[in-house]
């Protein structure tokens, strides 16, 4: 008896291993992230069955490579990778496909310019959100005024807005009256999602988890790193082909790269670029990249390199011992690209700064000596954050090895973004020089903010203030382009921080998803995407 | 038993509330400022403090542990500083993932080191007990997460036969099972073939085969039950290991347990996630340390009796 009993075990056991290795039927259905099986989505890899054609697979899913930082709640954040969802479950007023072009109608479809703080926008009739209520000018006042501070409820996003209150001329007509001229207003309204009057009024704890928008998608799985929408059937440019479209963070990039090929993925965000060779090596796959409009620099914090804060020729000489075109080719490749201006490529008025600032060792030598410090001077903390930005640790070390050379005595500090984001905020921090990016929507005001007294990288230049100021207030074309030259033009001669190079932004794609418009201020736009079978 | 029963239980009440106190204050000392990391570098000070003020770690570090123990006696544990979202819900939708990848791989890499830890004991220094040693140096070599990287690149991508990630069926648990079984093998071969070298040299199983008891029963019943004894506190330990997450494994396989949850949520400093997971593996860890010790007993009657005393 008691044999026959270990027997049984025995094979209970084998037998529950041999299940585990079966090659059985998958059901359809697929746990992944934080999803059960009851309510996870259809993926690309359902089996047909023998009696009944094969369903026409319009499911697709999206590897991204940075967490989702926040909840729903409307203008209270400033992720890049919430914003980037966002534009799939809402609309805007207006819409910025060419961040260095007009913008283009998407709720709003034509506006005309009342005076130098007012805007009039004739609004789209046939819009209802995804609850099924219809919108009109009601939601784009109560969206405007929320998103720009000028209501009682404090939102992160105003700080990139001046205070615009809007009144209603008609159910379908608005004027937007700015407290001041405000010319980065385009491509802030593509910043701003519009969100029912009726839900910021009466539903504001719900929408935290369940957006309304009136986007091609609407979200119907909210896991903290997967979210999973479908096809928005009443969208009013049709609906969407893909008729569920899911986006889950995964933080490794080679398991992003491993599902791509495997099948189990269709778009993959943030190819580095040890994969570009496999991925361009695929039939089926292709790759996506573009110069983003995020500038990675050295960043340094005003007050720990006291020299730094006091000597132009030291930073002269920092920047002139950098090999900036090797860093790029050598290391980040892909679509990045040399900074030549502390505004983007495709930021509105780029200019290419002058001198280019080459690597010339022999001259940043000298520049050295000029400022006093012939030695190199002291000794500075250079921090990197392993598993941010590409290759941040190569990119680290080559800098440290040329700016050795040169006679400089930086101190390599590798560790985890958390830690040197904390390093940077402490009164306490030791370190002095970041490697770190800053991206923004493409106006040269909204990138250039960074550099301004509102953020911790501002060395009290007046000068400065002054331009990123009049970068906002003008709004007559033309002189808004010689402001922003000139902005440029100053803050490369006083160079506070050491522009490096502009982001390379590299997805890979199935070539079974076509039309995948992929931006440069990295936003990834699945609507009107087609699926190819 | 009861006593030693309730006895227990108070200890790993104990230990269960000493971990999530630590974890608690750990992570709001040591860790940072979750609202730094969700704005930019470098954002003004009041706009960093409205991001305190909405996940709660404006308050008193005091005040907020009294939110958070009062919670758990509600079986409240939180909410998701990213989304929202119930950390419990959250928690428990991970759990049963993670349990499962956690039993079927105990009972595979069992099943396997009996297999090979017997046969290697059975004829020491033979054939088979050379290559099953070589298995075992060579397994502990083996670095998981290279292992995993090279049968997904073989098994998925090469040959299309198993899911690369994602938890989508039985084909799933394959790669996983392995991965985890080659880092948990060689340690319970090499402890099956120790304990029942050194058990089939006893009095008791000399006299078992002078007795005339066939020598399959001698090995399995008079041989395997004493040699069994540290085998099942190994079992015990791995298991609480794999239960409390097994990062590298649950990360490059996508799979949707406690330690992808919580690996991801260490990433954001997603304080009220890491707790929920870290909760889980604690009382993980000392059930099943529980359960060992309740085996042990039923096994040894040494033991039950100083139990009693």
């Amino acid at each position: 008896m008691r044999r026959k009993r270990q027997l049984t075990v025995l094979v209970f056991v084998l037998a529950l291993t041999a299940a585990a290795c079966t090659s059985a039927e998958d059901d359809g259905t697929t746990t992944t992230g934080e999803g059960t099986g009851t309510t996870a989505a259809t993926t690309t890899t359902a089996a047909p069955t023998t009696t009944e054609p094969a369903a026409e697979d319009t499911s697709v899913r999206f590897l991204i490579a940075e967490n989702f930082w926040a909840d729903w709640d409307p203008y209270q954040h400033t992720a890049q990778s919430q914003s980037r969802i966002e534009a799939q479950i809402f609309d805007y007023l207006v819409d910025n496909p060419d961040t260095d072009a007009p913008s283009v109608p998407m709720l709003a479809t034509e506006w005309t310019q009342v005076d130098d703080r007012t805007w009039e926008f004739k609004l789209r009739e046939d819009v209802i959100f995804h609850d099924g209520s219809a919108f009109d000018a009601e939601d784009v006042k109560a969206s405007i005024e929320r998103a720009s501070g000028a209501t009682d409820v404090e939102t992160l996003q105003a700080g990139d807005w001046i205070v615009t209150n809007v009144e209603i001329i008609d159910p379908f007509t608005v004027r937007l009256v700015s407290d001041e001229p405000f010319a980065p207003l385009f491509a802030q309204l593509r910043n701003t999602i519009i969100v029912s009057a009726d839900d910021l009024a009466n539903n504001a704890e719900e929408i935290k988890t369940q957006p309304n928008g009136t986007g091609a998608f609407r979200l119907i799985e909210n896991g903290p790193t997967r979210k999973v929408m479908e096809a928005n059937p009443d969208y009013w440019q049709g609906p969407a082909q893909i008729q569920s479209l899911t986006w889950e963070f995964i933080q490794d990039p080679d398991t992003r790269l491993s599902a791509l090929l495997a099948g189990q993925a269709d778009v993959i965000d943030r190819v580095p670029p040890q994969h570009l060779q496999v991925i361009d090596g695929s039939d089926n796959l292709e790759l996506n990249s573009v110069t983003g409009i995020e500038s990675v620099n050295l960043w340094v914090a005003p007050g720990r390199l006291p020299i730094w804060d006091e000597t132009p020729a030291f930073r002269q000489a920092m920047m002139l011992s950098i090999d900036r075109e090797s860093l790029v080719t050598g290391l980040v490749q892909g679509g990045s690209a040399v900074a030549t201006s502390f505004l983007p490529t495709k930021t509105l008025y780029h200019q290419e700064g002058d001198p280019a600032y080459s690597r010339d060792v022999e001259a940043a030598k000298a520049l050295l000596a000029e400022a006093g410090v012939p030695d190199g001077g002291p000794e500075f903390e250079l921090w990197v954050a392993s598993g941010f930005l590409p290759r941040a640790e190569e990119v680290g070390a080559a800098i440290v090895a040329n700016l050795e050379e040169v006679g400089f005595k930086p101190k390599l500090v590798v560790t985890d973004l958390s830690a040197m984001i904390d390093d940077i905020f402490s009164e306490d921090g030791t370190g002095a020089v970041y490697h770190l990016s800053w991206s923004s929507n493409g106006d040269p005001f909204n990138h250039a903010f960074v550099y301004s007294e509102t953020f911790a990288w501002y060395f009290g230049d007046e000068r400065l203030q002054e331009l990123i100021d009049l970068s906002a207030t003008t709004t007559d074309p033309a002189e808004r382009e010689k402001v922003v030259q000139d902005l440029q033009a100053y803050l490369w001669d006083q160079l506070w921080h050491v522009p490096l190079y502009n982001s390379d932004l590299t997805i890979a794609n199935n070539t079974r998803l076509q039309g995948l418009d992929v931006r440069p201020n990295f936003e990834t736009v699945f609507y009107p995407a087609s699926i190819n079978e | 038993m009861l006593k030693f029963t309730l006895r227990r239980t108070a200890q790993m009440a104990i230990v269960v509330f000493g971990v999530v106190t630590l974890v608690f204050f750990i992570l709001r000392i040591a860790s940072g400022d979750p609202a730094n990391l969700m704005n930019p570098p470098g954002q003004q000070e009041e706009l960093v403090q409205l991001t305190r003020e909405k996940i709660g770690t404006d308050r008193p570090i005091p005040m907020q542990y009294v939110e958070y123990l009062t919670g758990l006696t509600r079986g409240d544990l939180g909410k998701s500083f990213h989304g929202g979202q119930p950390v419990l819900d959250e928690v428990l939708k991970a759990l049963p993932n993670t349990a499962m990848l956690a039993a079927v791989t105990i009972l595979f890499s069992s099943t396997v080191a009996l297999i090979l830890g017997i046969g290697a004991a059975l004829r020491p220094n033979g054939v088979f007990d050379r290559g099953v040693l070589v298995y075992v140096s060579l397994a502990l070599a083996t670095p998981s997460f290279w292992l995993a990287i090279v049968l997904i690149l073989f098994f998925s991508v090469r040959l299309g036969w198993l899911p690369a990630i994602d938890l989508e069926g039985p084909k799933s648990f394959v790669l996983p099972v392995i991965t985890l079984s080659v880092a948990l093998t060689p340690v319970l071969i090499r402890t099956i073939r120790q304990s029942l070298l050194e058990t089939l040299g006893d009095q008791h199983v000399r006299a078992a085969r002078a007795r005339g008891i066939p020598e399959q029963r001698v090995i399995l019943v008079h041989g395997l039950k004493m040699a069994a004894l540290p085998l099942v506190t190994l079992i015990g330990l791995q298991l609480g290991l794999i239960l409390a997450g097994s990062y590298v494994v649950e990360v490059i396989f996508n799979w949707p347990g406690i330690g992808k949850l919580t690996l991801d949520a260490v990433a954001g400093r997603n304080f009220p996630m890491i707790q929920g997971g870290v909760l889980v593996a604690a009382v993980a860890f000392v059930i099943v340390n529980f359960f060992v010790d309740l085996t042990y007993a039923a096994l040894d009657p040494r033991i039950r009796l100083a139990q009693n005393d």
